[in-house]
């Protein structure tokens, strides 16, 4: 039996790891998870455009003012895209990065190998990155195909907005899923650490104004969305009239760019240190 | 009478609980395991701070005359009831999401059932589990916000006029934590990862109240609120509390997802906990 | 030294998983022997680089093992748990993971096939790993651990869930890598199981090593406890006569046409015994053997 010559670098390391993994991830009952969490709002919005069908008179106002599909597809955009699908993808793939090959102690395997144990991560979280993008871009291209067309004479208009909204929806999934690796590469209880965040801290300093907004991935994510942000109460309308501008596009990408290098960087020393003690 | 004493195995000469009461056990050890861990501890302390804020309130409110629009009322107590949902959310995350999906990952369940223990025994014991910290971040702090009205007011007056202030406070207090248990451990029955149910769960709350949220933003109505597992929660707690709904979704329907939801909970729990697999 | 530990100890939080365990492991085959709990997959774990030593060094070829992963290509690790990614063929498998040592598609599926065809799975190479058996699940870890051609092999538990035929072609293996020029070490709490494979041992109890080296001659060397001697002959009781007089036996026991002795001295003894049967003085003697010359006796005697 010939004797392996090369010894694989970080990279090309990482790249073998992302082809094992990506199998791994699209046909795991997470992908089942994932295609019913992208079903909802394609279903929603079958219905939406079944009964704007059915009856063209019965089509959303607000204040007396008819709204079309193109606002329509900002809203589910926003509110199931931005505020819920993308954050949950995120803690949901992201602590479970290394957590899940710890947990069924397959991780000896790849650990064993010549590869540096970042290689491990990194090409785990391309996976990730590849198998969300793959499920959540085509998902929200089907919704537009569904809703933009409601009330409107064409949907070419809100092509480049779209265009937009999936870049958006990348940066954001990889801005997230790298936070919650480091999360889940440092912390025992990733998950309710994850959610704490994506749902506790990040809705709540994101209403009030001040510096502390600064430290969610969401302040940034939601400078890149080209649609405005709908509001679901009074409550929330009068917040947003006094928050301050947003910051620009440039300013928002270099930031979340900054967020998912540093916790990235942050995530693979936590796994080239930590130990992993397997359940017998 | 020999002199040599037998070494051998003796049977337990002691009493024997009767049967049925082997849930106890459970839930006895269940509750000193997650009362061992700091972490948990410092999440029920946070848990614990809207309470304090709310002791201060009422201190105020009756020593201190400028402070006299603080005074307590029966929307206080709902409102504080509300408040603690984000609590009883991570604490269900925290403590529900590996209740059954541990034992089911050790091949527990089998070993459970093998004992003189019933199905619904082992179900309500880890039930009981989670009911237990959900009512102490709940019913407990809001029962003793009333007792502290009644010793800071240094009468009865209060509660002599809002006689149903306690069964209400009771009443509301096991809707919510019996909902959010029953489907928690309805989860958690269905996978042997822990981290995976409390992404279920966090799906099962919030995607339907970001569903819900878009019914708002395009309809501006919101007898939608029945799709929001929280809505339903708050739709029957104002119910219970005598006050305005804040959803026009007639109660019934609320009242009838909720049962829904639990009926559900229970039959998937019926098929999951099992001693043994039918694979055919 | 292949694998050289100096005052090694691990602990995890209070449990003391190794205490100070100082070793080399030579060339060629050798057996780490212990009962569940001893600490043989903890000293496994820190000879591959997946557990950091507490305390003291551990060096696999003389560099440290741990963050050293361009170590790993020269060594095979076989894990004791059954953990596999269960929706792959076993070809699949064994290919990716070769891989993983830059080795391009083409040449680690063939290696992955080779590896395959040696323990015996060649035939099982496109079926799902999660459709193996408990025996076909071993070999199919196995092959993942020699398939990259590795110099060191460590193999915890290999033969665990096995059945006897594969179990005695997996040792015959073993012994054929060892031959070949590669280090193996493998571990067992199955002593016959070891004796077959190697007399070179690593006896561990505890988290302590209690002894390492050649079988025979740890035995040799535990002077306190007396060597059995078990002797099938015609005329026992003059034979029993005969030895009362010599220094150094220590009982005498009778067993069914068998006479079984305990000595302080034995290579004495044996002379002597040598001596009685070549001059047939004392009748035939059918029989001579050592009941506790055999590693479970060693290690009852160490672990008392």
């Amino acid at each position: 039996m010939a004797s392996v010559t090369r010894r694989p670098t970080l990279l090309p390391s990482a790249l073998r790891v992302f082809d094992l993994s990506l199998g791994q991830m699209l046909w795991s009952r997470r992908s089942l998870f994932l295609a019913l969490l992208l079903g909802g709002p394609l279903l929603l919005a079958a219905l939406v455009r079944f009964a704007a069908v059915a009856d063209p008179a019965a089509l959303p106002r607000i204040n007396g003012q008819r709204i079309g599909g193109l606002t329509l597809f900002g809203m589910m955009m926003w509110l199931l895209y931005i505020r819920f699908i993308v954050p949950v993808l995120g803690v949901f793939y992201g602590t479970a990065l290394i957590a899940d090959e710890v947990d069924d102690r397959t991780i000896t395997y790849l650990f064993a190998r010549p590869i540096p144990r970042a290689a491990v991560l990194l090409g785990k979280y391309f996976a990730y990155l590849a198998c969300t993008s793959l499920l959540v871009l085509p998902s929200l291209v089907l919704l537009y195909f569904l809703v933009a067309p409601i009330g409107e004479r064409g949907i070419g208009a809100g092509v480049p907005a779209l265009m937009a909204d999936l870049a958006t929806l990348v940066v954001g999934l990889a801005a997230y899923g790298a936070l919650f690796a480091w999360v889940g590469a440092r912390v025992k209880r990733p998950v309710v650490v994850g959610l704490v965040f994506a749902f506790g801290w990040e809705p709540g300093v994101l209403l009030f104004p001040g510096y502390l907004k600064q430290l969610t991935v969401a302040y940034y994510l939601q400078a890149l969305v080209p649609h405005s942000m709908p509001s679901v109460s009074p409550v929330g309308s009068i917040m947003q009239m006094l928050q301050p501008a947003p910051p620009s596009v440039a300013a928002s990408l270099a930031a979340l760019g900054a967020i998912t290098v540093l916790t990235l960087w942050l995530a693979a020393r936590a796994v080239e240190s930590r130990e992993y003690v397997l359940e017998p | 009478m020999s002199p040599i004493h037998d070494q051998g195995y003796r049977r337990y000469p002691g009493e024997r609980s009767p049967h049925g009461r082997a849930w106890a056990v459970i839930a006895a050890a269940g509750l000193r395991g997650f009362f061992r861990r700091r972490e948990f501890l410092g999440l029920l302390l946070v848990s614990l701070f809207p309470f304090f804020v709310r002791v201060v309130q009422i201190y105020a409110a009756a020593n201190l005359p400028q402070a006299a629009f603080l005074r307590p009322s029966p929307e206080m107590f709902r409102d504080f009831l509300r408040q603690q949902d984000i609590f009883v959310f991570f604490i269900a995350v925290y403590v529900g999401s590996g209740l059954i999906a541990n034992d089911r990952r050790a091949n527990a369940l089998q070993l459970y059932l093998s004992k003189p223990l019933t199905r619904a025994e082992y179900v309500f014991g880890k039930l009981a589990i989670l009911l237990a910290f959900l009512l102490l971040v709940t019913w407990v702090p809001a029962t003793v916000l009333l007792l502290v009205q009644i010793v800071f007011a240094g009468n009865f007056t209060f509660v002599a006029d809002h006689l149903y202030l306690l069964p209400a406070i009771t009443l509301s207090s096991l809707v919510q934590a019996l909902t959010v248990s029953v489907s928690m451990l309805a989860l958690s029955s269905l996978s042997n990862s822990s981290r995976y149910v409390g992404i279920l769960f966090a799906g099962l709350v919030f995607f339907s109240q970001a569903l819900y949220g878009v019914l708002y933003a395009v309809t501006r109505d919101t007898s939608w609120s029945w799709m929001s597992f929280s809505a339903n929660v708050s739709q029957i707690m104002a119910l219970i509390f005598r006050m305005p709904s804040p959803y026009a979704t007639p109660w019934p329907v609320s009242l009838g997802v909720m049962v829904g939801v639990i009926a559900a909970a229970v039959l998937v729990l019926e098929r999951r906990v099992r001693g043994v697999e039918v694979v055919a | 030294m292949i694998i050289a530990a100096d005052h090694l100890s691990k602990w995890y939080g209070q449990v003391i998983g190794l205490n100070d365990v100082t070793l080399a492991v030579p060339p060629g085959i050798t057996g780490l022997l212990g009962p569940n709990g001893a600490g043989k997959s903890t000293l496994m774990k820190l000879i591959t680089g997946q557990l950091r030593p507490s305390q003291g060094s551990i060096t696999v070829f003389g560099e440290p093992i741990w963050r050293n992963p361009a170590s790993y290509a020269r060594i095979g690790f076989c894990p004791e748990q059954d953990a596999f990614y269960e929706r792959m063929t076993g070809v699949e498998w064994v290919a990716a993971l070769v891989g993983l040592n830059g080795v391009d598609e083409e040449a680690a599926r063939a290696m992955a096939m080779r590896a395959l065809d040696l323990v015996d799975l060649a035939g099982e190479a496109r079926k799902k790993i999660g459709a193996y058996s408990k025996g076909m699940r071993q070999r199919v870890k196995l092959a993942q651990a020699l398939a990259h051609d590795p110099e060191l092999l460590i193999l915890d538990e290999p033969l665990a869930g096995m059945d006897p035929v594969a179990r005695r072609r997996t040792i015959r293996l073993i012994r054929e890598w060892g031959r070949a020029g590669r280090t193996v070490l493998v571990s067992s709490h199955i002593l016959h199981e070891i004796e077959s494979m190697t007399s070179n041992v690593l006896l561990i109890h505890q988290g302590r090593i209690l002894a390492e080296g050649n079988v025979h001659q740890i035995r040799d060397l535990i002077d306190e406890h007396p060597h059995t001697v078990y002797i099938r002959a015609d005329e026992t009781r003059a034979l029993a006569r005969a030895f009362l007089a010599e220094d150094g036996v220590l009982s005498l026991k009778f067993e069914d046409q068998a006479l079984v002795v305990q000595t302080a001295r034995p290579d004495a003894f044996y002379t002597r015994l040598t001596a009685m049967a070549a001059s047939g003085e004392l009748g035939t003697i059918h029989e001579v053997t050592s009941p506790d010359d055999n590693l479970q006796a060693v290690f009852q005697y160490l672990v008392k």
